[in-house]
């Protein structure tokens, strides 16, 4: 016989979650996915970092020290590469505890494929010496190259290029002409690997790397130091002082390896602040639908809790049990999304390897920093979102278990007036940043805060806006009965309703700012073109080429005589050294033609042809270095050898296209790129802009680095960076969308459930299973399409706050995304769709019988 | 204009079409052991433009009765008819069309629904089946009813008789070919209950109407024109031009038997 003895709160609140297994799973699973999102962040990044450090030990395994040039400290695209020089090399060799030396010659240069154009794109094509032991090289095919005329190329080299063993190769850099190569060997990289981090490689004997890399010099990139036994690498550091000098430095391999991981870190450091980014609006988002579910499942349970109180269980007790139910749940759910998060993390650790160093080994490290982040993130958030609901329920009166029917929920003022007061300040703030009343930097801050405090306040606004909202969208479901008692049932707890389709809105809200923001970068600077460049066509490379794209100068003779084309320039390109800074230099033939096509203007002195020894400036650039007309300049070009004077002829207005220095094209061999790197076409007035770009594109057929390009194709070529952070926001809708369907799922499954004496009327009094399923299916997707209409509201909203906000720094457009929100708004009838699936068939499946039958 | 009490039942016996009509209907819930028999064997005819009540005690099988007859529920053996109609093997959706356009429902708990006014709950069969109502015929019921000033009401802004009164005027409004009543007394006071009661008299005596109503009130069933009695599941006799004190009576010659009755209770 068991013995009787009153249950503990604590049993009775687990038997009455095992209840309530499916609804507690549902609303668990945002807790889920906002832990896993941030355990994985945190594993992906401490992973990444100890296989870079595994892949460096590997790479440099027996290398003690490296012995590298010095840095200069401007980065510049500097013609010639500074390099560890033969003497300093023997001297390193013949210091005592060195037991050898091996040498590394490296870097980028330009291979053309076999169908004439530059290989790579984003991945850099680079030279390297065949003896360099830097990294175990495996010939997976051939030999190693010989002969100067000889190279062996990377396995990827020789899948993107569609070259093969027996081919020739033309390869080039900055410095040399094009050469052509026989392709003698194939090789991979330890681990079956077929690149290193996804790039492209040649390598060649060391003179022939020295050639392409050094001009011909007798230098090095980089020279690995292996010390002999017992000689530690620290000790090697100071012996070898004397020997490297002032002109290179000495690291030990550990410091190396530190600095290449801190450089993969900011890599995987984006990756790693996206994910935490979906975590913490996981965990946002699912605040609301935990407070939500919460609140239903109590006022399900008020009579029970009235009775509770009744019998004598105190405020703080009714309290606890709730929040005890929280913890439990905040415990599986966060215990389960850290498992989720850790194994995600480690997958994604792989293919994240796997794209960026092209690594098939990984090493998974777990941190615990990701563990305790996210049990405590869903712990917490969990408990705190229960906290509202569980001090409403204490509050419920023991009367309450007397009365017949539970009345509807509590009068939303409260809410609503704090939501509007915030709303207000937001408001407001957002007002004195835009009319620049706080002073420059608190301006931005001002517009910054005011929107977060706009999107809290709507967020509380929410429930009050239901009502007008919901009622308006009823229109589209007018012609149904079906479809207006589900708009009915939407619009009937303004509560509940807001708190599912906050969810949404935040998601959407997010998304709407951000795309609308960039959407408007992107317009702004396509209106610039269109309203400030004259030329209708460029002749260019893509900007993320090694090697500065150019082309041979007499293709522009032919160009001009196209039928169509008013005018055409070419462009050279340097960065130059003007009275010791460094500087932007364009040199053409045509100084008029350049500014006009431009759309630049004169401000002083002549805007006819620049003499030999005269150049010209834009003002700000004039400015900065406190220049005039007349004085005169020195400037050293990149090749050059010798200072020479230039006499300032003209300054420019203001104008960012315009932007820099301007002499002819006298000294262009002293030019970094020798050759010409853009060219501007204007069509003549009712031209054939297409027949002219075609035209162009034939007279192109030997330039295998440049292409034309119009307006669009060229502000797309400049802005496709926004084109990926747009899609990239996108996911972060995916997830904001997942959670949604939970949350609508959650409140419908509850309100069927509530509303199964209802339903069973309406089956009895003979409404159809198919009405019954559009009813409910209408009702979700109401509740979606209120989220996303006011996410997408507040969304266009704060974006426009914030273009405003940035007018001064050139985004002068407000473009609103309207294929996106389109798109948004086609979404969120999916989630409604998606979400109603289930509770729909529920409710077309209730048991008329039990349903109308009374207790 | 006021009605005759206690009612006198017109005419029972010159009408002789069966609105509803159940032919050797059985009904058993559960299996083996736990098996309960709700219906053993019940053969019953419902004249048109009567009000019939059923009565016996709880558990005595009246309510499976009654759902069986409204298509809610479905019977293992016999047959059901509504008018020409024959329910037994209906599909749900042809059971659902039946429901909607030739019964009418009055339940204890009055069951409107929160969201709709009293009009539009009187109008929810119709809207349901998308179908017009005649507005002279709603007119004349919810005139009979008092609702004129209530139309605009919410159900939570009415007093119970007043929600139940919307619910009669919904069963009627369609003009269904029978209305169930299960227990419409069951949750107001006597005088709310009365006036919901003379409604029903009226409807059969104005305007024709057939009432199925199953109620355990005696006062209530002395409404109706005729009472059949069920106990443990069979029909074990039946009243014509019932009084309180007749029914009453009837009552306590089957309460005897109750433990045969409790034992089948489901």
């Amino acid at each position: 016989m068991t013995r009787l003895r009153p249950q503990s709160l604590l049993r009775t609140t687990v038997k009455g979650m095992a209840a309530r297994k499916a609804r507690l799973a549902l609303t668990g699973l945002a807790v889920v996915l906002g832990a896993a999102f941030i355990a994985a962040a945190l594993v992906l990044t401490a992973s990444i970092r100890s296989t870079v450090d595994d892949l460096n030990g590997a790479a440099y395994a027996g290398v003690d020290l490296l012995v590298r040039p010095v840095e200069p400290e401007t980065y510049g695209e500097r013609l010639v590469r500074e390099g560890v020089s033969a003497e300093t090399l023997a001297a390193v060799e013949a210091s005592d505890g060195v037991e050898r030396v091996s040498t590394t010659v490296s870097w980028m240069i330009n291979a053309l494929d076999d169908n004439g154009k530059v290989v790579g794109g984003f991945a850099p094509t680079s030279a390297v010496n065949w003896g360099d032991e830097s990294t175990d090289r495996e010939l997976r095919e051939g030999r190693a190259p010989e002969t100067d005329g000889e190279v062996a190329v990377s396995a990827k080299f020789a899948t993107d290029s569609g070259l093969g063993l027996g081919d020739t190769v033309t390869a080039y850099s900055m410095t040399s002409d094009k050469t052509e190569y026989a392709i003698v060997g194939v090789y991979g990289y330890p681990g079956g690997r077929d690149s290193l981090s996804g790039g492209t490689e040649l390598a060649f004997t060391t003179e022939e790397a020295q050639y392409l890399v050094f001009d011909g010099r007798d230098v090095y990139s980089m020279v690995a130091v292996h010390a002999a036994d017992g000689t530690s690498g620290a000790e090697l550091l100071d012996a070898l002082a004397p020997a490297v000098g002032a002109e290179a430095e000495t690291v030990t391999i550990e410091d190396y390896s530190a600095e290449m991981s801190a450089e993969t870190a900011e890599i995987t450091g984006v990756i790693g602040n996206f994910l935490l980014g979906f975590g913490l609006v996981a965990v946002f988002v699912s605040v609301f639908l935990i407070a939500n579910t919460f609140s239903i499942v109590i006022a399900g349970r008020l009579k029970e809790i009235a009775m509770m109180r009744a019998i004598g269980a105190g405020r703080g007790q009714i309290v606890r049990s709730v929040l005890a139910e929280a913890l439990i749940l905040g415990a599986l759910a966060a215990l389960a999304g850290t498992i989720v998060g850790v194994a995600g993390g480690a997958g994604l650790t792989s293919a994240v390897a796997g794209r960026l160093l092209d690594s098939a080994q990984v090493s998974v490290a777990i941190p615990p920093s990701a563990v305790i982040a996210a049990l405590a993130v869903g712990i917490g958030v969990t408990v705190v979102s229960a906290l509202v609901p569980a001090l409403r329920a204490s509050k419920t009166p023991p009367v309450e278990a007397m009365r017949a029917a539970v009345k509807a929920d509590k009068p939303i003022t409260g809410v609503t007036v704090t939501g509007a007061v915030v709303t207000a300040a937001g408001a407001a703030a957002m007002a004195l940043g835009l009319t620049g009343s706080l002073g420059d930097r608190a301006d931005l801050a001002g517009v910054g805060i005011g929107a977060g405090l706009v999107f809290v306040g709507v967020t509380l606004l929410t429930a009050w806006l239901s009502r007008p909202l919901v009622a308006a969208l009823g229109a589209l479901w007018s012609w149904s009965f079906a479809g207006k008692l589900g708009r009915r049932n939407a619009a009937r707890n303004p509560r509940r309703t807001a708190g599912t389709a906050a969810a949404l809105m935040i998601g959407v809200t997010l998304v709407t700012a951000t795309a609308t923001l960039l959407t408007s970068v992107k317009a702004s600077l396509t209106d610039y073109f269109q309203d400030n460049v004259k030329a209708e066509l460029f002749v260019t490379g893509p900007l993320t080429a090694a090697v500065s794209p150019s082309f041979d100068p007499a293709v522009m003779d032919g160009i001009r005589e196209v039928e169509g084309v008013d005018h055409a320039v070419e462009m050279y390109y340097d960065l130059a050294d003007i009275d010791g800074t460094e500087q932007y230099v364009n040199a053409t033939t045509d100084f008029a033609g350049i500014v006009g096509l431009f759309g630049g203007t004169v401000a002083e002195g002549d805007d006819g042809a620049l003499a030999d020894d005269e150049i010209a400036v834009n003002a700000w650039a004039a400015e900065d270095l406190g220049v005039g007309m007349g004085d005169t300049v020195t400037a050293t070009f990149s090749r050059g050898t010798e200072a020479r004077e230039f006499t300032v002829a003209a300054i420019l207005d203001d104008n960012e296209n315009t932007d820099g220095w301007y002499v002819a094209a006298t000294y262009t061999d002293e030019f970094y790129t020798t050759k010409p790197t853009m060219a501007l076409i204007d069509v003549a007035d009712g031209g054939d802009v297409a027949a002219v770009t075609a035209a162009v594109d034939g007279l192109l057929a030997n330039e295998p680095e440049v292409s034309v390009q119009n307006h669009e194709d060229f502000v797309a070529e400049m802005t496709v960076f926004y084109d990926f952070a747009i899609i990239a926001i996108q996911l972060l809708l995916g997830l904001a969308m997942v959670v949604a369907v939970i949350g609508v799922v959650n409140t419908l499954v509850l309100s069927v459930l509530e509303r199964t004496r209802e339903l069973g009327m309406l089956r009895a009094i003979g409404m159809t299973r198919g009405q019954t399923t559009r009813m409910v299916t209408v009702e979700s997707v109401t509740i979606a399409l209120f989220g996303a209409i006011l996410g997408i509201a507040v969304g266009v909203a704060l974006g426009w706050a914030i273009q405003s906000a940035l007018v001064e720094t050139g985004i002068e457009v407000f473009a609103v995304p309207t294929a996106l929100i389109a798109g948004y708004l086609g979404a969120a009838v999916l989630v409604g769709l998606l979400a109603a699936i289930a509770p729909a068939v529920r409710a077309s499946k209730v048991d008329i019988l039990a349903a109308i039958a009374y207790e | 204009m006021p009605l005759a009490n206690p009612p006198a039942p017109t005419g029972v016996l010159t009408r002789t079409r069966a609105a509803v009509t159940a032919t050797g209907l059985w009904r058993a819930y559960g299996s083996g052991e736990a098996q309960v028999v709700a219906l053993r064997d019940v053969s019953v005819q419902f004249t048109a433009g009567a009000f019939t009540a059923i009565m016996g005690p709880s558990g005595s099988g009246k309510s499976t009765l009654m759902h069986c007859l409204a298509g809610l529920d479905t019977t293992d053996r016999g047959t059901v008819n509504i008018g020409e109609t024959v329910l037994t093997g209906l599909g749900d959706k042809a059971l659902t069309r039946l429901r909607r356009d030739k019964i009418g429902f009055i339940f204890q708990q009055f069951n409107l629904l929160p969201t709709l006014t009293a009009e539009e709950n009187i109008l929810l069969p119709a809207s349901i089946a998308g179908a017009r109502t005649d507005p002279d015929w709603l007119r004349r019921v919810i005139d009979t009813l008092d609702l004129r000033d209530r139309l605009s009401h919410k159900p939570t802004e009415l007093s119970g008789g007043q929600q139940q009164r919307v619910a009669c005027a919904r069963a009627l409004a369609t003009r269904p070919e029978v209305v169930f009543a299960d227990e419409p007394t069951g949750n107001l006071d006597t005088r709310a209950g009365t006036e919901v009661l003379r409604f029903l008299r009226r409807s059969v005596d104005d305007f024709g109407q057939t009432i199925v109503m199953v109620t355990h009130d005696p006062s209530a069933a002395a409404y109706a024109d005729r009472v059949v009695f069920l106990a443990d599941g069979q029909i074990v006799d039946e009243l014509r031009r019932p009084t309180a004190d007749s029914v009453i009576d009837k009552m306590r010659g089957f309460e005897q038997r109750a433990p045969i009755a409790e034992r089948t209770a489901r």
